[in-house]
């Protein structure tokens, strides 16, 4: 088991729970309609929020447990994130994005030249992320990603705002890498048809306002 | 005919008496201003001090309110405790306090019978009020409150998708404030440091109050108008267009910067 979470979080009338576990190698998708706590969910993969109650697992280390109060920064968990609408550091050139946090030896690598050329990124390298178009920039954010040593990758409806020519190379983009990629991989999307293509399996997240009744998301 | 919607007729009219008042008293000045001895009436002792001085504190006040004021806008920006809306609600209100007022409270907290300043000069001997010293804190006291809402707000604006996908790809909570949060809040940095600068260069009530009128002292150039202009001198009336045209240039500064901070956020 690569990814185990079990995860209540409550914010005001807003509450979702989560149970969820995915081994290594697999591609999960969530789906649900807007609002539902998908991307809260991978937030609190990411170490971006904490569970208000129950426990996060990667690769058997607990990264996040409310009774013990442990708490994996989001920087150590190994966690990649292509984030809804890229996440891309806007000040900085895509060549910069793309070795954020790694420096000059991954520059250097026969790797970075690979996946520059996959994801025909070589002409974009100099241009700030908002000279791009928005096919361009989920490239790059997905580039960013897959040059980052990671144990688990987070998507956030990558291909949402896409037009559709856009949406069919980043898909094909996405498969060949989950094909050959070690991780677990979650995948967000309000559409089935793409869960269905690209995912192994697939959930659904669903938020209870007001009163508490629960939905309750789960994988083998 | 005009071929585009309708205006309310006659509404700008109304407004032309606010537009009058504020443009007149600047052509005046513009007018009187002795441009045949501008150069003498602003390099006599008096003025020249009150320039140095002015600058002098207006740089280091500012400077503080860099400083000191990033840190407290950020904390004002992210905090989730319970204390941040009474911090802010204090830490502005010097911006509708009278100055003259603010210059008081100062006085009362730091001067010899104050709060602190009288353990300070039991203990340590420092004597603050009516020092330069004080300038600079009369200035801090009322031009930082800009700085730190300019810049809690501009704090409020980064996307916190960005700082995240900073941290998720290895970036420290440090290095993510230094490397991606300042350089995405620049332009609102620059702005309010300029806001602020021109805010304490103009101070005048809570230095008077706290820092009294000394020439060459305590005495910078808002003080020197007032005071030139009590004398009848021509100074008051050069330092004044001095003031005008500084405050224009900040104008036309703080205009380009405020647009490119719009189109960047748009973005």
């Amino acid at each position: 088991m690569s990814l185990v979470m079990r995860c209540r979080f409550v914010r005001e009338a807003f509450s979702i729970d989560v149970d969820l576990s995915v081994a290594s190698g697999r591609v999960l998708g969530i789906t649900g309609e807007n609002g539902s706590g998908k991307t809260t969910t991978l937030d609190m993969i990411a170490g971006l929020l904490p569970c208000t109650s129950g426990s996060i697992r990667i690769d058997n280390v607990i990264v996040d447990d409310e009774p013990t109060g442990q708490f994996v920064q989001a920087e150590h968990r190994g966690v990649a994130t292509v984030f809804q609408g890229g996440g891309l550091l806007p000040h900085l050139s895509i060549d910069r994005n793309l070795v954020f946090g790694r420096g000059r030896t991954l520059r250097a690598s026969t790797r970075f030249d690979d996946v520059v050329e996959a994801f025909d990124l070589r002409t974009l390298l100099a241009r700030k992320p908002h000279e791009l178009s928005g096919g361009q920039r989920q490239r790059a954010s997905l580039a960013r990603a897959f040059l980052s040593p990671s144990r688990i990758l987070l998507l956030d409806e990558p291909t949402t705002f896409l037009d559709v020519a856009s949406r069919g190379v980043v898909r094909r983009l996405m498969k060949q890498w989950f094909a050959i990629y070690e991780g677990t991989v979650v995948l967000v999307s309000h559409d089935p048809d793409e869960i269905d293509d690209v995912a192994d399996g697939s959930a659904r997240v669903r938020v209870s306002r007001g009163a508490m009744t629960e939905a309750v998301l789960s994988v083998a | 005919m005009t071929r585009r919607l309708s205006h309310p007729r006659g509404l700008a009219l109304i407004g032309l008496p606010a537009a009058a008042l504020v443009i007149l008293p600047i052509a005046a000045v513009v007018w009187r201003t002795p441009w045949s001895n501008f150069w003498s009436a602003i390099s006599n002792e008096t003025a020249r001090n009150a320039l140095t001085l002015s600058l002098r504190t207006s740089v280091i006040a500012t400077l503080l309110a860099l400083i000191f004021g990033t840190p407290l806008a950020w904390f004002l920006a992210n905090s989730n405790l319970r204390g941040r809306s009474i911090v802010r609600s204090l830490v502005v209100l010097p911006m509708v306090l009278p100055p003259v007022v603010g210059g008081v409270a100062l006085l009362f907290a730091f001067g010899r019978r104050g709060l602190v300043g009288g353990l300070l000069d039991d203990w340590f001997g420092i004597r603050l009020a009516f020092t330069e010293t004080a300038t600079v804190m009369a200035e801090f006291f009322v031009a930082a409150p800009f700085f730190i809402v300019v810049m809690e707000a501009a704090f409020e604006q980064v996307d916190r998708r960005v700082m995240g996908a900073a941290r998720a790809f290895g970036a420290g909570p440090w290095r993510t404030f230094l490397t991606v949060t300042i350089p995405l809040v620049r332009p609102s940095l620059i702005a309010a440091t300029v806001l602020t600068w021109a805010r304490a260069l103009g101070e005048f009530g809570a230095t008077i109050a706290f820092a009294g009128n000394t020439p060459g002292r305590t005495q910078t150039v808002p003080l020197a108008v007032y005071s030139e202009l009590e004398s009848g001198n021509d100074s008051a009336l050069a330092l004044s267009m001095l003031m005008v045209v500084i405050s224009v240039v900040v104008l036309v500064a703080l205009r380009s910067r405020w647009f490119g901070a719009l189109r960047r956020g748009g973005e």
